[in-house]
């Protein structure tokens, strides 16, 4: 992995992070399209594309809904699509989930810490701000991005060390490791239909996915 | 940049110093700036900071819907409402517009997105992310911008008008279509990992799968097993197999 990879997928590790809490909030942060950016960056764009769908499998599970508490996919998922870009092809489902569970859980855990540090500048300021100060206001947007960038920073430089350790295993040696495909698999499978089952209720919504699913095996039995 | 504009792209980062106390209260004062600085150009500074003021208070709603209340409190104010009838309206959208943002948005547009992008991607291949941001980022854009003018069209009736709009009829239906999106992209998803896997493979997938299912959906364990620590047990225990065992 050269410099500028480097430097391109920590880049686009900020952005990601940036992108699900700050601005613009534009769908850069999920999985999908996390991981295939950060597989073409470090020169394999298809293992990217492959890792971002199976996180994407557990990130359908998670509504970022409000005050709740949900692991953060985007930094986790450049990390698990460049480590999948550089282990070999039969590799690639099980080093997504081994890189990208793990680290979507810790940058979620920096999303609550975030958000304390954000509580606080706040506190600070709460005299200007209740007095109308626009500047107050500016501030506390301004202070709030730079420490979101600060913490997709954090992420994104651990998510690449994780995949250059990941480049060097010596998976030859590891006969089972495909069983890590196997489980990375399964976990997401199991978390994208208990999701949708769970969130389905049991009226029209189930009955749709019901239908979703027929057509969807319908689709693969004709291929 | 003309007011209206700058609310706009100030809107796009209305959660930058969200807090659990605030929510996104500040990010709405920030959005609302512009348009109050434009409002009050000729009153007294006392008039615009306590407008500036109200406009930072506590509120929570979805961030792509919280134009609407930007648009109203600024058409409230235009209006000379008085400061405590516009806290109220503020109040009162919050809810209304959360609930509508995360079913349309987060629980509908997202997945049905997603969904079909992971059944197209065997035959689109990348180009399905490519489709999946532009065409976010155009509705999202689009619904921004809808909302500030909706707002600041309606003011104190923006909630009738919301009522009247396409939003809860689209917000009901996104759900079913994601549903539907969903369903459709899990068995080509899976055919797609599971190309080239052992009868014997596929079957050990096929009964994690199905107990993951049964501890998501099981009334003791609904709440402590989430997809995301079945995943991370199961890849735990592959690991110490693949170490352990080799």
């Amino acid at each position: 992995m050269t410099a500028l990879v480097v430097v391109g997928l920590v880049t686009w590790g900020i952005f990601v992070a940036v992108d699900l809490v700050t601005m613009p909030q534009g769908l850069f942060s999920r999985p999908l399209v996390a991981a295939t950016v950060a597989g073409a960056i470090t020169g394999n764009l298809t293992s990217g594309l492959v890792a971002g769908m199976v996180l994407e499998l557990y990130a359908l599970d998670v509504l970022p809904i409000g005050a709740s508490r949900y692991p953060d996919y985007g930094p986790a998922a450049v990390a698990a699509g460049a480590a999948s870009a550089l282990v070999p092809q039969e590799l690639v489902i099980g080093v997504a989930g081994l890189v990208g569970l793990p680290l979507a859980v810790i940058g979620g855990y920096t999303l609550h810490v975030h958000r304390r540090r954000n509580a606080i500048s706040v506190q600070r300021r709460l005299a200007r701000v209740s007095a109308g100060d626009a500047r107050a206001i500016w501030e506390l947007q301004r202070n709030g991005l730079v420490r979101d960038a600060g913490r997709g920073l954090v992420l994104s430089v651990a998510g690449v060390c994780v995949a250059l350790v990941m480049a060097r295993m010596p998976w030859s040696e590891f006969p089972r490791a495909s069983l890590l495909n196997w489980a990375a698999a399964a976990g997401g499978l199991s978390a994208v239909l208990g999701g949708a089952l769970r969130s389905g209720g049991h009226g029209a919504r189930r009955r749709w996915l019901g239908v979703g699913l027929a057509a969807g095996v319908l689709v693969v039995l004709l291929q | 940049m003309k007011p209206r504009a700058e609310a706009l792209v100030r809107l796009l980062a209305v959660q930058a110093a969200w807090t659990y106390e605030r929510m996104s209260g500040i990010g709405v004062g920030h959005a609302s700036a512009p348009l109050l600085r434009d409002l009050y150009a000729t009153s007294s500074p006392e008039e615009r900071r306590a407008a500036v003021a109200r406009s930072a208070e506590f509120f929570n709603s979805h961030p792509y819907l919280a134009g609407v209340a930007v648009g109203a409190v600024v058409h409230a104010e235009r209006e000379r409402v008085p400061g405590a009838a516009i806290v109220r309206l503020r109040t009162a959208l919050s809810g209304p517009l959360g609930a509508l943002g995360d079913q349309l948005i987060w629980a509908g547009e997202v997945p049905v997105l997603i969904g079909l992008a992971l059944a197209a991607t065997p035959w689109l291949g990348a180009w399905t992310v490519v489709l999946v941001v532009v065409i976010h980022n155009v509705l999202r854009l689009w619904l921004t911008a809808w909302g500030l003018d909706i707002g600041l069209r309606e003011g104190l009736g923006v909630g009738a008008a919301l009522q009247r709009s396409w939003l809860p009829q689209a917000a009901a239906r996104a759900q079913s279509a994601a549903a539907f999106a969903v369903g459709l992209a899990i068995p080509i998803v899976a055919w797609q990992l599971l190309a080239g896997a052992s009868r014997q493979l596929v079957a050990g997938v096929i009964g994690c799968t199905l107990l993951g299912v049964a501890l998501a959906l099981g009334q003791m364990t609904r709440e402590r097993v989430t997809g995301l620590r079945f995943g991370l047990g199961l890849v735990l225990v592959a690991l110490i197999i693949v170490g352990g065992f080799r």
